[in-house]
């Protein structure tokens, strides 16, 4: 999973953010892509059939794409608290906290399920769920404020101050 | 039976179970034993138990026939806790049950903490929680599995005023560390027997074996029981080495931040800046991405935030 945000000011379609009625902008978390093209479509017409989902960021990179028993293992031994969520991942102890994607921002979960022929080849991904919340977990440590995923929030905001249109 | 209650409502953490204090030990010198249970099993709690009494009441003790609690049979043992039951007016005890989770999660924390210091803390919690129930303790006998001068020296030097012994195989030299066995043994085997599964796993098989990594039955139960990517149910040590080969051979790799940390260090800096000398020497090498003009400012790099334009 990666944390990384864009935000498109306008309602043109560029890249993978773009403004439907809905939702403003997306927060990408994608997997199973790979790079060197041009123009890559979102299958608006997927939204609508996407599940909501929770979505976790773990502290670890696990060397796999696809099913897990997230349900039957990590839901069902999480503990939460008095707001404090704990949980344990291969014996390690975790603690986590819900974390709220931006204000007019929903999470997305791309996949790319036609491969592209070649790397001029246009792409098209789909959104498989939405969410407009995570938990992220952190080795240990209690999630505070200076959590990078919490910071990496304030992008939209500041963002918004750069690009979002100029008043009189 | 009821006395792991408590332990079976949470078996994720460490649990404390313990007897009414006698009266008598709050007035007479008294004599304690630690001992402890499920120290090498790759599966289920380690159970870390105390047992006291009047010192004038020792010999009584030894008639209930107390005995190294390997010596005998589980009904044995469980006939022999009845026993102390019914001793209760000179007899208390109290256990320390630390979950098999918790025991992962101290082995693998970001500053190790091993088993030894885990289980020294849990004996010494122990001694303490009996002072302060006010049971006037004179001597301490302890069973060990590391060596014995030390921890008998560090003991000595936390609890002034009580003669500590510490020795191999107390737990069949002294009948106080024979009563603490057998309440350690007995609560191990409950716990391990009424595994109830924090997972949502359906029927469970649970013919573990003797959860010994070098039991047939435990290791067939481990291959059986292997998921790719949460690795065990939290039953399981997830520190036992037995366990991480099955997971490193048979599971999906995972990769946490400190794993350099651990012994090959100096390898891992090697690898992590595998640099030949002689870049050093080409005008180009430089700091890499830390120089030219496509700098990112640090409010991007702080955050690990990127511009994406492509996927």
């Amino acid at each position: 999973m990666c944390s990384q945000l864009t935000h498109s000011p306008s309602n043109k379609v560029c890249f993978y953010t773009f403004k439907i009625p809905e939702f403003t902008s997306f927060i990408c978390i994608c997997y199973s892509m790979s790079n060197n093209t041009n123009v890559i479509h979102v299958q608006v017409s997927s939204v609508g059939d996407a599940q909501r989902v929770p979505v976790h960021l773990m502290p670890c990179e696990i060397e796999h794409n696809g099913p897990a028993q997230v349900s039957q293992y990590f839901h069902a031994t999480t503990k939460d608290r008095k707001q404090e969520m704990t949980v344990s991942f291969r014996g390690r102890a975790l603690r986590g906290q819900e974390l709220c994607c931006p204000q007019g921002y929903t999470g997305v979960v791309l996949k790319e399920t036609i491969k592209p022929g070649s790397d001029q080849e246009d792409r098209t991904v789909m959104v498989t769920s939405v969410f407009d919340k995570m938990t992220y977990w952190n080795l240990e440590t209690l999630p505070n404020p200076d959590d990078r995923v919490v910071m990496a929030m304030d992008w939209t905001e500041l963002s918004e101050a750069i690009h979002g249109p100029v008043e009189d | 039976d009821a006395s792991a209650l408590p332990f079976e409502a949470d078996n994720s953490v460490s649990c404390r179970l313990k007897s009414q204090i006698p009266d008598i030990c709050r007035t007479e010198d008294c004599c304690l034993g630690i001992d402890e249970a499920g120290r090498g099993p790759v599966l289920g709690p380690m159970v870390y138990g105390i047992c006291f009494c009047p010192i004038s009441r020792k010999e009584e003790l030894k008639d209930l026939k107390v005995a190294d609690s390997k010596t005998l049979t589980e009904a044995e043992r469980e006939a022999l806790f009845e026993k102390m039951d019914e001793a209760k007016s000179y007899v208390g005890w109290a256990l320390q049950v630390l979950s098999p989770n918790t025991i992962s999660n101290s082995m693998l924390q970001r500053t190790k903490y091993n088993l030894n210091a885990l289980s020294h803390d849990t004996a010494i919690g122990l001694v303490q929680h009996a002072l302060d129930c006010g049971v006037q303790l004179k001597e301490v006998f302890v069973d060990t599995v590391g060596p014995a001068d030390k921890y008998e020296d560090k003991l000595s030097k936390i609890f002034p005023g009580i003669a500590v012994t510490v020795r191999p195989k107390a737990d069949s030299l002294f009948p106080i560390v024979s009563a603490a066995s057998i309440c350690a043994k007995v609560a191990r085997d409950f716990a391990v027997k009424h595994w109830r599964f924090g997972e949502d796993l359906g029927e469970v098989d649970a013919d573990y074996g003797s959860g010994y990594p070098s039991d047939p039955k435990t290791k067939a139960w481990l291959l059986r029981y292997l998921d790719p990517v949460f690795g065990y149910p939290q039953l399981v040590r997830f520190s036992w080495s037995t366990a991480q080969t099955l997971m490193d051979s048979r599971g999906v790799t995972v990769h946490w931040d400190d794993d350099d940390d651990d012994e090959d260090g100096e390898k891992a800096a090697q690898r992590r800046n595998n640099r030949s000398m002689l870049s050093y020497f080409s005008a180009a090498a430089g700091g890499g991405s830390q120089s030219g003009s496509n700098q990112t400012h640090r409010f991007f790099s702080d955050r690990k935030l990127k511009s994406l334009d492509t996927l």
